[in-house]
């Protein structure tokens, strides 16, 4: 190859960069704009409503909590007692113990008084056999509670259990070391009865972390900011994450994502679609995609909603093996994801679904780690050939740098705005020190596993969930 | 200086891009400390706010407290109630301290009743809260308007009707819900007269709402619904069902009957459960002629209504279905069967086409 092609490669190569790094700063730009306006929107609108009407009405519809537990002997009973703690009248908890080998079980048979009865089960969607029964306890301060216990199948299996045992019109999953605000349901069942031009087919909601928070009786006390840095990182990416982008999706109606760790759905759909898939390690990214597509064909308007309200506080990785572990499912679950629903990506069938929510995850999601790493390279490679033009190289670090803590700020500053959590006295200090130092103690983490994802993916097919061990919330007097 | 023309000089040698790109920076630099410094102020306030909050509330229901007790029996306001109007009247035009003072009055008005709660209502209006409410329905913000109709609902201002009342077409729905919702609270069932000619849709969340209000009096006798029943807005129709279902409008029922065979299938279901909870039996026989035209769910439905209004003579019907294959309709028919004839019952354990439903069946039968 002689110079000028060389030259017009790398001409290339620099536009191409340019042009998917502009675009990703220029969407998420449009993106915080509009999730700025919904969130305006939403506290106006919530500042009418009344939700203790809900709260005693025996005519809300029923929802079922469905949770699966797996070896979670440490909390379950802690966690079971915050989630029959909820404010709503017509609701029930099915606890589906999944394989544990642990006592798991046993914890609750005793906490709760349970007792065996007899159950059969309407298998709309295939799972693992029950392995000691279904319970339900003796005593009627828990009439709430049902506890199955089941062969191990995973998370999704455990899910289409509750699926099929749930008499309720909707279910909302979660997982069972997660806490729930009281108000959780009321809350977010509202958009299914509230919207009236379309059906609400899922609401997703906040997810916050819980750890250094104190917790009492299953209901968190005092939020605090941990110590830990990396736990610290997480949470401005939290709400980065959720303030920042899902509420424009919301608005946008391109959801393609509730957290595994509380989401609520239509019943009747998510049994219609099959449920959980159960041979992909994002199942709660797949089943939106699954009954978004399902709709779309079917040419049923429907929305899939967001509450911004935190309403769900969980624990999150506090050391970088077990964060690296969950970003790697993470990275591998939208892959799996994607390529399972290829079909609809770029396609005008699916309306905005197939030309926006599609392609925006294919491009900025599934391909940013790739494109960053291959920028990396590209970038050694000019320096050991002696082309890079330092003066350009360092600028758009500093902007590129600039604009990530500044996004990072304005996180925070609608956080402030709306549900200022970190009430306490020098939080405000750390969060915005945070936000300088988080492209370094975090992001290159991020790159890594989502990389390690991709090559587990592709040569490493039998990696499935990986490791996520508990410590537990702080609880009052511990 | 010469140090800064040199940085100067050395900046303009810069290409025209990286220029451009330094300067995007230095903006951003510059609003990264703007917004540090914002976010800080934001936090002390805040944090002032909600220690003034705690204040506030202490003063105005110290305040509210010594105005009730204040009454005195010859005058109708006495002198120490005059000054406590005056000075609340003068935290007034402060927007922050007065959503306190009507917050207190509200919080305190549901606390208590009979003569402190039109004390508390007159206190309303000698301190020109109402005016200030009545100035937000002018408002061209819809929000504006929402709360200043929620406040007259909250503090059951009937004199506002007139000026609600203009808000029940509003493009909003939330001024929708808020003027439907001073409707019924003031007018109970009377005001409930907007579902005549309402062409949006009520939201389940609305219809909850407004039956909520409506079950906290003790009204049994309610105003005719049949207008509804027959209604073109499907929403309203299957509003007047609950409150048939509610309030056991028996006297319906004929309409009911008819509505068994309406083109949206939401409310023939709805109409087989209310024809449940009535008593409905002249409903069994349609629906079992119709039965195999009917929709899986309406027929679940059906077999929820035979569950309850079973007789001997339907056993023909029920053993028809026992091999159903919906799972819920088949555990029905089973559950019927034995209410009706258990002999039969605990012959199918002979049947050979049981060993389809073992499980089933001995569920059943430990029932």
């Amino acid at each position: 190859m002689d110079t000028s092609t060389v030259n017009l490669i790398l001409k290339t190569l620099h536009y191409l960069f340019f042009i998917y790094a502009f675009s990703a700063i220029l969407s998420y730009i449009i993106l915080s704009i509009i999730s700025g306006k919904e969130t305006i929107n939403y506290l106006k609108k919530k500042s009418f409503v009344n939700y203790k009407d809900i709260l005693s009405s025996t005519m809300s519809p029923s929802i079922t909590i469905i949770a699966p537990a797996y070896n979670e002997s440490l909390n379950v009973v802690e966690n079971v007692r915050s989630l029959l703690s909820n404010h709503y009248v017509n609701y029930d908890v099915i606890i589906v113990n999944d394989g544990s080998k642990d006592d798991s079980l046993e914890k609750l048979i005793e906490a709760y008084d349970l007792e065996k009865i007899d159950y059969i089960i309407n298998e709309k969607i295939k799972t693992q056999p029950i392995r000691s029964g279904v319970f339900k306890s003796k005593n009627p301060a828990f009439e709430k509670l049902m506890v199955v216990d089941k062969e191990n199948g995973g998370k999704a299996d455990a899910l289409n259990m509750g699926l099929n045992i749930s008499t309720s019109k909707y279910v909302a999953c979660i997982d069972v070391d997660c806490l729930l605000i009281e108000d959780a349901l009321q809350k977010m069942i509202k958009p299914f009865l509230d919207v009236t031009n379309a059906q609400v087919i899922a609401t997703g909601g906040v997810i916050r972390i819980a750890n250094s928070c104190v917790i009492k009786g299953g209901k968190l006390i005092d939020v605090n900011l941990p110590n830990n840095l990396l736990i610290q990182s997480q949470i401005l990416e939290y709400l980065r994450a959720f303030l920042l982008g899902r509420m424009a999706w919301s608005r946008l109606n391109g959801l393609l994502v509730i957290s595994g760790a509380f989401g609520i759905f239509d019943k009747k759909i998510a049994i219609d679609v099959g449920g959980y898939d159960t041979n992909t390690v994002g199942e709660d990214m797949e089943i939106i995609v699954r009954m978004r597509r399902y709709m779309e064909e079917q040419g049923r308007k429907y929305r899939v909603t967001y509450i911004p309200d935190p309403l769900c506080w969980t624990e999150a990785p506090d050391n970088y093996k077990i964060f690296i572990s969950q970003r790697n499912r993470w990275t591998r679950g939208t892959i799996e994801t994607l390529r399972k629903h290829r079909k609809i990506g770029f396609n005008p069938k699916y309306g905005s679904f197939g030309l926006l929510s599609y392609p925006y995850w294919l491009i900025f999601e599934r391909l940013a780690p790739i494109i960053e790493v291959v920028g990396i390279l590209y970038f050694v490679v000019l320096i050991v050939l002696r082309e890079v033009r330092w003066e350009y190289a360092f600028t758009f670090i500093v902007l590129a740098y600039l604009f990530s803590v500044l996004f990072s700020i304005v996180a925070l500053y609608s956080e402030e705005l709306t549900f200022h959590q970190y009430k306490k006295k020098g939080t405000g200090y750390k969060l915005v020190l945070l936000s300088a130092l988080e492209p370094f103690v975090l992001h290159p983490f991020i790159l890594y596993a989502a990389i390690r994802g991709n090559i587990d993916y592709y040569f490493n097919k039998n990696k499935k969930w990986g490791e996520m061990k508990r410590k537990g919330f702080t609880t009052e007097g511990a | 200086m010469i140090d800064y023309q040199y940085l100067i000089d050395y900046f303009e040698e810069f290409p025209f891009l990286v220029q451009l790109v330094w300067r995007i920076s230095g903006v951003l630099f510059l609003a990264i400390v703007l917004l540090t410094i914002y976010l800080k102020a934001i936090r002390y306030k805040l944090r002032k706010k909600e220690n003034e909050h705690v204040t506030f509330k202490k003063e105005y229901e110290a305040l509210l407290v010594e105005y009730l007790y204040a009454e005195s029996e010859d005058e109708q306001v006495s002198t120490e109630q005059q000054s406590i109007i005056l000075k609340l009247k003068n935290h007034l035009p402060i927007k922050y301290k007065r959503k306190m003072i009507i917050s207190v009055l509200y919080n305190l008005m549901n606390e208590v009743s009979g003569e402190m709660a039109e004390s508390i209502k007159t206190l309303y209006y000698k301190t020109g809260l109402i005016d200030y409410a009545l100035k937000r329905l002018k408002n061209k913000n819809w929000y504006v308007i929402a709360k200043g109709i929620g406040e007259l609902r909250r503090f059951k201002i009937e004199e506002a009707h007139g000026a609600v009342i203009k808000f029940i077409k509003h493009p909003k729905n939330e001024v929708r819900k808020e003027t439907q919702l001073y409707l019924v609270n003031l007018f109970r069932f009377e005001g409930l007269s907007f579902l005549d000619d309402l062409e949006t849709p009520l939201s389940e969340w609305a219809q909850l709402q407004l039956l909520e209000v409506l079950q906290k009096f003790d009204d049994q006798q309610i105003c005719d619904i049949k207008p509804w029943l027959k209604s073109n807005n499907n929403t309203v129709v299957l509003f007047a069902l609950k409150l048939a279902q509610i309030y056991n409008q028996f006297e319906v029922k004929d309409i009911l009957i008819d509505l068994l065979s309406h083109k949206e299938k939401e409310i023939r279901i709805c109409v087989i459960e209310v024809l449940t909870n009535m008593y409905g039996i002249e409903a069994k026989e349609i629906l079992k002629t119709n039965f195999n035209e009917l929709s899986i769910e309406e027929q679940l439905s059906f077999f929820g209504l035979l569950e309850n209004l079973v007789v001997p003579s339907d056993e023909p019907f029920i053993e028809k279905h026992i091999f159903h294959k919906n799972f819920e309709i088949q555990l029905l028919a089973l559950k019927i069967l034995k209410t009706i004839n258990i002999d039969k019952f605990m012959g199918l354990d002979k049947l050979p086409s049981n060993k389809e439903v073992p499980e089933m069946f001995n569920l059943v039968n430990n029932v």
